[in-house]
């Protein structure tokens, strides 16, 4: 083995790889200008509200008693005034969820700017037949145009039964009511029709049953106090669903991108070197175990920078969000030294397999069970992150090479595994690697010179015994 | 092995599976001669030499190159021109030759000078920034070689170095492996088009059915293989061959293309019997049969027998010819 030869290998590797506009803008620029894109969406998706509905609502109530309630709360001051309180508590919300900090300033700063709809409700004549209005909501969209009168514009037509808010007997129980709305209203103009009719007949069931509504509201609403866990240390707040998902998901999302990344690229510049017909050219200057070794090792810096500007932009971002709490620098080495343990393996066996194929097509069919192999992580990802610590998941985190993957997930979620199991899966990898790399270096060593028929994975088998 | 041999083999095997590659071989190619290996294709040329390269290791059988027991302890004084010769099709030309001569262990210091070199050696000094694939095939074909002299080896192996070449390239590299020879260079060439090899070696290894069939210098062969026969053009044309056969030591005598082939019989000196057919017939062009490696091969393939597979062999031989000689010079 002649270590600058194989540094040269992997240079040439790397900078063939990386130095690329293709490979710098797929990798490195989309993800950042993803990144960017997604808080002007969210922005925009808040901001650009499509505007609100205003026209006017026929209440036909038979009940002869639910109209004037529907009125007072469809009022354009009651709507107003619900709306701005939803928002303080969708506020609320947020800031229940991301904790106290900073975020949540910048949440407050943000001036929600609401737009509600303006109603006028009109109650018709208990006698009126239904049919006339529905003709005059048909006529309305029929000619296509709004009313010159916005409040002209006919948005929905209500029917309430006569036994709404009384049964008429006790079997039949109470009557119901039936809306019809224009097409294309917003699904918050319907929400808030629906939801004033519903309100103000069970108000008026409420008093003619004669109970008190505040009392009623009072008795069903159960409060408590912020949940606690119980650990050595003391009481600390239960993790939220933050920690306990996204930053376990995160981490798996980053080992499994680096490492495929990174064997990916080794498999389509092995075939590429094979097909080429340049592979011999390079084996009277190196042997097959330097040329494997320094292309696997070229791909790893390619995989390593992924990693490392992924990183980078995460631990900014939740620092930006006051949330560098969340990962622990024991866990970002720990991606770290599980990304070198994946990627090798990985890597070995798309070294193997594109030294035994002619071209990228034959690569697919041994690809399959590969890529099957990597789904594994994602599969196991729900079992895993619910119980982190139960046998299963203790089980399948030592299990190479889906064991990195699943021990990154254990590691950051949170109620990490004890060190001695991070430790032991460090060395089952280790012992993983080593055997993975053999392998694949006997393949490749067979593969790189066989041209004409593809191998399946008896041939493969047979290279290995022959090599 | 002595140190005197640039390469030794004894008994070399190599199978593929049930085929037999390279059955038992023996050669010994001492250091500064330059040695041919022909033979038609798939005759296990190309296998001999990835043995000789360590790319391939022998099934039995031992070898030693350059001194050393495998050519891996020695490859940076080795030069390699692969049958199967690719390039990187992204490279710029300059950086494609210098990661060679850096794989080879040059130092990088100097080198883009070396390249520039030989560049202009190659009539290519244009071409240092150009990438790869804008080359045409043999512009890329001499680049190739340069990737395989540029460290200046003692050993330079050429496996079909002028396939694909104009006769103008062609003869552009056959001065540069002339060159390579003359500064003390061993040099190894394989090809399956053997008047190339009669042109450039002094040594000939003939290889059939991965047995080697022939091994002697180019000199002994002609001598060891005469054909004792004269070509001649009679002025009176082609159709005088039933005259000419009545001349005094002529066998007989048969068309061949453009001239009549005139076998003399036995114990006959060509040179009198030149001048006896001189004497009764004036002839446009007469000359002394040589023997061609084509001739050599066959007849050693066949035993000496003008049978039918012979001239399927010759056939063969003469079409692979012609594929390559459309491109030849001579």
């Amino acid at each position: 083995m002649n270590i600058s030869k194989i540094m040269r290998v992997a240079a040439r590797e790397f900078a063939s790889t990386a130095m690329t506009k293709g490979f710098i803008i797929g990798a490195l620029v989309l993800p950042a200008m993803m990144a960017l894109i997604i808080p002007v969406v969210l922005l925009l998706s808040i901001n650009a509200q499509p505007p609100a509905d205003t026209g006017k609502i026929y209440i036909l109530d038979r009940s002869g008693e639910v109209n004037e309630t529907v009125s007072e709360r469809l009022s354009p001051e009651a709507v107003e005034q619900r709306w701005q309180e939803r928002a303080e508590n969708a506020k609320d919300f947020a800031k229940n969820i991301l904790g106290n900090n900073k975020a949540t300033e910048s949440i407050d700063q943000a001036s929600i700017v609401i737009d509600t709809p303006v109603f006028q409700v009109i109650p018709t004549a208990p006698d009126v037949d239904i049919e006339e209005l529905k003709e005059e909501m048909r006529l309305q969209v029929a000619s296509g145009t709004v009313p010159a009168d916005e409040l002209d514009n006919l948005l929905a037509i209500i029917e309430i039964d006569a036994d709404a808010t009384r049964k008429a007997n006790d079997e039949e129980g109470f009557g119901v009511y039936q809306a019809f709305f224009r097409p294309k209203l917003n699904e918050e103009t319907i929400g808030e029709i629906e939801g004033s009719i519903r309100w103000s007949i069970r108000e008026h069931r409420y008093l003619n049953a004669e109970i008190d509504r505040d009392e009623v509201t009072e008795l069903s609403s159960v409060k408590a106090r912020e949940s606690k866990e119980i650990t050595e240390e003391g009481e600390r707040k239960e993790s939220s669903g933050i920690s306990s998902f996204v930053i376990p998901f995160a981490s798996l999302m980053l080992l499994l991108m680096a490492s495929m990344t990174g064997g990916q690229y080794l498999l389509t510049t092995t075939v590429e070197e094979k097909s080429n017909r340049v592979v011999e050219v390079l084996l009277s200057a190196v042997s097959p175990l330097e040329l494997m070794t320094g292309k696997i090792i070229g791909q790893m810096g390619v995989g390593l920078s992924l990693l490392m500007v992924y990183n980078f932009v995460g631990i900014i971002a939740l620092i930006t969000f006051s949330m560098g709490d969340l990962i622990s620098p024991l866990t970002v080495i720990l991606i770290f030294i599980f990304f070198l343990l994946a990627y090798f393996m990985f890597a070995s066996l798309m070294a193997a397999i594109g030294s035994a194929v002619n071209d990228l097509r034959e690569a697919q069919s041994l690809m399959t069970p590969v890529m099957l192999l990597m789904m594994m992580p994602y599969i196991f990802f729900m079992p895993v992150i619910r119980a982190p610590n139960s046998m299963f998941s203790t089980i399948v985190s030592f299990i190479p090479p889906i064991s990195p993957f699943i021990m990154i997930m254990r590691v950051a979620s949170n109620d990490p595994p004890p060190t001695w199991q991070i430790a032991l899966a460090i060395l089952l990898n280790m012992i993983a690697v080593v055997l993975f790399l053999w392998i694949a270096a006997k393949v490749f060593r067979v593969g790189l010179l066989m041209f004409g028929k593809p191998p399946n994975f008896r041939t493969l088998f047979k290279w290995i015994r022959m090599a | 092995m002595s140190d005197t041999m640039a390469v030794s083999m004894n008994g070399v095997r190599k199978t593929f599976g049930t085929k037999v590659a390279v059955q038992g071989i023996d050669i010994s190619i001492p250091q500064g001669s330059i040695y041919g290996f022909i033979g038609p294709n798939g005759a296990g040329k190309t296998t001999t030499i990835r043995m000789i390269m360590s790319i391939l290791f022998p099934d039995h059988g031992d070898l030693s190159v350059l001194g050393k027991k495998s050519a891996i302890e020695s490859k940076d004084r080795i030069g390699y021109l692969p049958e199967e010769r690719g390039i990187y099709k992204k490279m710029k030309v300059g950086s494609f030759l210098k990661h060679m001569g850096r794989l080879k262990g040059l130092d990088s210091r100097g080198l883009d000078k070396t390249v520039k070199g030989w560049l202009e050696k190659i009539e290519l000094e244009g071409v240092y920034k150009k990438k790869c694939e804008e080359l045409s095939k043999g512009m890329q074909q001499k680049v190739q070689f340069v990737a395989s002299v540029l460290h200046d080896p003692d050993l330079i192996i050429l496996d079909e170095p002028f396939s694909g070449l104009d006769p103008v390239n062609m003869r552009l590299l056959r001065k540069l492996i002339d060159e390579q020879h003359s500064s003390g260079k061993t040099v190894i060439f394989s090809t399956h088009v053997m008047y190339q090899a009669e042109q450039l070696c002094d040594h000939i290894v003939m290889i059939h059915e991965g047995a080697k069939v022939l091994d002697d210098t180019l000199d002994d062969i002609r001598t060891r293989f005469d054909p004792r026969a004269i070509h001649v053009d009679p002025v009176g044309g082609l159709g005088m061959s039933d005259q000419i056969a009545q001349v005094n030591g002529v066998a007989h005598v048969s068309p061949v293309e453009n001239a009549l082939e005139v076998v003399l019989e036995n114990n006959v000196d060509p040179q009198i019997a030149m001048k006896t057919i001189l004497d009764a017939y004036p002839m446009n062009r007469i000359e002394i049969k040589r023997p061609t490696l084509e001739d050599v091969f066959i007849e050693i393939v066949t035993g000496g027998e003008r049978s039918a597979d012979a001239e399927l062999l010759r056939a063969e031989l003469l079409a692979g010819t012609k594929m390559d000689e459309e491109g030849a010079d001579s």
